[in-house]
């Protein structure tokens, strides 16, 4: 059984050009800040789950498991709460200053979403979401490792959960202030994924001046590694996810494995339409053309002087159209590549959610990044 | 299988809709061929779709493009990628992504090597800043013709897949984009446009909204729009919609006195892991932005069909007039 302290708290999340806007989001206890999204939630198939919310909000807070079934309050199975014949939450909430129990049996393996159940018109979209992730009954993480159990050909080497959302900043000033604001007008200028926006989104987690948003985004894999990507829409609005460098296999839907029976549903996509409040499970694998400078490409490669590297201030190559392998980089563009990787973008094709508040480079994009040798601690959950 | 060796050029143009207003873009041309010291008469025609990239599976594909610049804003010295949109296992170096690796300037020119080795319905776009260049219109069809259609014993036959139940006789390209066009007076005036406040007031098959979708191609009066989006066939003959959606909005195609079969999907047949058939029969096919549908249509009774957005507020030219996102299919 795992055990986890969830606070409600306010803070600050940090974009990429220079602002700052309050939210509501979940710390991992008392002393934590509040993070977005929420702390993870990483369990095993059959484990119970036990979640302690505290709220510290000026006003009631409840959890909503989407996905999960017989979750129980302080004991009692879960209610709507209803004030003079109103409705105002889904589930049980917590009162201010109040901490209440939520327990529930993680009966399926698979990747879910838990927010607010509270004028979620509100606090979801302030920032009361994190992801659950839970792990087949005979998962092992020193072993032949998969997403649904050990009959599901779902097997992966490293797994990533990108949560992704919107940002209205305008919405959030409203609250902050507590000022009137209609929903109706929601209009995001700032896209996220795991609470960050580009270029954000391929820092590391745990940044120092991101104290608010400590999950990184950066897809990390070595060729012919089965990538397990868990995409979860925690936002409002429909992003069509694109990786490239290839397809991806998608497995599972809400949680549930694309199964029936010996009928294997998965199917292969280069855009995966995920929308408010699905999750989706699958896996990428990058096989490459297995050029090297022994087999060298068909096409010249021109003086690079002559041509547009690093635009954005910035670049990610490595002046080499090889894997593992550097070379010179015009003196005036700073690289950003370490050991020769590739990389690939991973962004939402709906182009205007690739800016902060309009500029491009930002919003809903991460890169994949492939190294000819990579340690096999990195992408584990 | 063959060496297919194209040069495209970018650069700009102007495109009209049926209420007589003409819009700035962006764009490629074909300079496949055209002597060094000619390519710069293309400048100033892009097209909007850009050009139809046709190969076979198998084939080696050397594209190379030239930037020749943008003769109505020559200060603008933005460069190019093509990125093939689906392509699986590329390399960076030829994924037309500025950020990870090479982009064109103006008067240089790059080479993208291409071996497509799955049939299917991809895009190609320019990935430099995505959000405009893609808006104002460097978005172009490309086709991966099956290996199957050149075995002996299925000649003249054609296959959407390597598979003889995807045969069809005619097909039609359905490539969905939208127009804004607030950025794309501003970029032609030298001022930017704030991306988040995108809000089409136009939407397009082609490049061309209706009625101007079932002119010929060749249509005098649309140079730089040169994909019809009509659509027409003998009574029982089977076409291939080939349905791109590289606008920013998801969008719902229906037809009227026809059925779609839905047999393809992002360059991919509708199976599942081991083979299952996961093909099925819609009246409404439903594609997000990036997305592409292979969908065949059995043409049913002689007549006159219409092929129209569900959102219905997407079939009008700015809002006024019956146009926009609708084309027509003529049976014979």
């Amino acid at each position: 059984m795992i055990s986890i302290d969830l606070w409600v708290k306010e803070g600050y999340l940090s974009t990429p050009d220079g602002n700052s806007i309050y939210f509501w989001g979940f710390s991992e206890g008392e002393a934590a800040p509040a993070q977005l999204p929420g702390p993870r939630i990483i369990c095993k198939q059959g484990e119970e789950v036990t979640v302690n919310l505290t709220n510290t909000l000026p006003e009631p807070v409840s959890l909503c498991f989407p996905g999960q079934t017989g979750v129980t309050v302080n004991g009692q199975p879960v209610q709507p709460q209803y004030v003079n014949g109103k409705l105002v939450s889904f589930t049980n909430h917590a009162l201010i200053g109040e901490t209440i129990t939520y327990t529930f049996t993680a009966e399926y393996a698979g990747t879910f979403l838990y927010e607010s159940g509270t004028n979620p018109h509100k606090q979801v979209l302030m920032g009361l979401y994190g992801g659950i992730v839970i792990h087949p009954a005979d998962y092992d993480a020193n072993m032949d490792k998969t997403a649904y159990g050990s009959d599901t050909d779902t097997a992966y080497d490293r797994e990533y959960l990108l949560i992704v959302g919107e940002i209205d900043p305008d919405f959030h000033n409203a609250v902050k202030q507590g000022k009137p604001y209609s929903i109706k007008n929601y209009k995001p200028r700032y896209w996220t994924i795991n609470g960050r926006c580009a270029p954000d989104t391929m820092l590391k987690n745990d940044i120092d001046y991101l104290p608010h948003q400590p999950y990184g985004s950066m897809i990390m894999c070595q060729p012919d590694e089965k990538v397990l990507i868990r995409y979860i829409n925690a936002g409002v609005g429909s992003h069509p996810l694109h990786p490239h460098g290839n397809h991806t296999r998608v497995i599972a839907l809400d949680g549930r494995l694309l199964r029936n029976g010996e009928f294997d549903r998965s199917y292969q996509r280069f855009t995966v339409s995920v929308n408010p409040g699905q999750t989706y499970d699958q896996i990428f694998q990058w096989k490459g053309l297995n050029y090297s400078s022994q087999n060298p490409i068909p096409t010249t490669i021109p003086n690079l002087r002559n041509m547009g590297i690093g635009d954005a201030g910035w670049t990610l190559w490595s002046g080499s159209p090889y894997l593992g392998e550097k070379a010179d980089i015009p003196q005036s563009i700073q690289s950003l590549n370490e050991f020769g990787e590739y990389y690939f973008m991973l962004h939402s094709h709906s182009e205007p959610q690739l800016t902060n508040w309009g500029e491009f480079p930002g919003g809903l994009m991460t890169m994949i990044a492939i190294y000819s040798s990579l340690n096999e601690n990195v992408g584990v959950l | 299988m063959g060496v297919i060796k194209k040069r495209f050029g970018a650069t700009d143009g102007w495109i009209q809709m049926p209420d007589g207003s003409n819009h700035y873009i962006f764009g490629f041309c074909e300079i496949t061929g055209v002597p060094e010291n000619q390519i710069f008469e293309f400048r100033g025609k892009a097209t909007l779709l850009a050009p139809l990239l046709e190969v076979y599976e198998g084939d080696e594909v050397v594209l190379t493009l030239t930037n020749l610049g943008f003769p109505d804003r020559p200060d603008l010295d933005d460069t190019h990628t093509i990125h093939w949109h689906g392509f699986p296992d590329q390399i960076p170096f030829w994924d037309g992504v500025p950020e990870a690796s090479i982009s064109v300037p103006v008067g240089r020119d790059f080479e993208y090597f291409y071996k497509p080795l799955d049939p299917g319905t991809y895009i190609y776009h320019c990935h430099f800043e995505p959000v405009e260049h893609i808006q104002m219109g460097m978005v172009g069809p490309l086709i991966v013709r099956p290996s199957l259609e050149k075995n002996p014993a299925y000649s003249n036959k054609k296959f959407a897949f390597n598979n003889v139940a995807t045969e069809y006789q005619r097909e039609a390209i359905l490539f969905l984009t939208e127009l804004d066009a607030r950025p794309h007076s501003l970029v032609a005036n030298v001022q930017e446009f704030e991306w988040t406040e995108y809000k089409p007031q136009y939407w397009l098959i082609n490049g061309r909204s209706y009625p101007d979708t079932v002119k010929a191609h060749d249509d005098p009066q649309l140079p730089l729009q040169p994909f019809s989006a009509k659509i027409q066939a003998n009574e029982g003959e089977k076409v291939l919609l080939r349905i791109v959606n590289l606008g920013f909005e998801n969008h719902n195609i229906q037809i009227t006195g026809n059925h779609f079969y839905v047999i393809g999907q992002d360059a991919k047949e509708i199976r599942g892991r081991n083979g299952e058939d996961l093909s099925y029969q819609s009246d409404t096919i439903f594609v997000a932005p990036g997305q592409t549908v292979d969908a065949i249509l059995t043409a049913s009774r002689k007549g006159k069909y219409v092929l129209y957005n569900r959102s219905h507020y997407k079939n009008t030219v700015a809002g006024v007039s019956t146009g926009g996102m609708i084309t027509e299919f003529d049976v014979i």
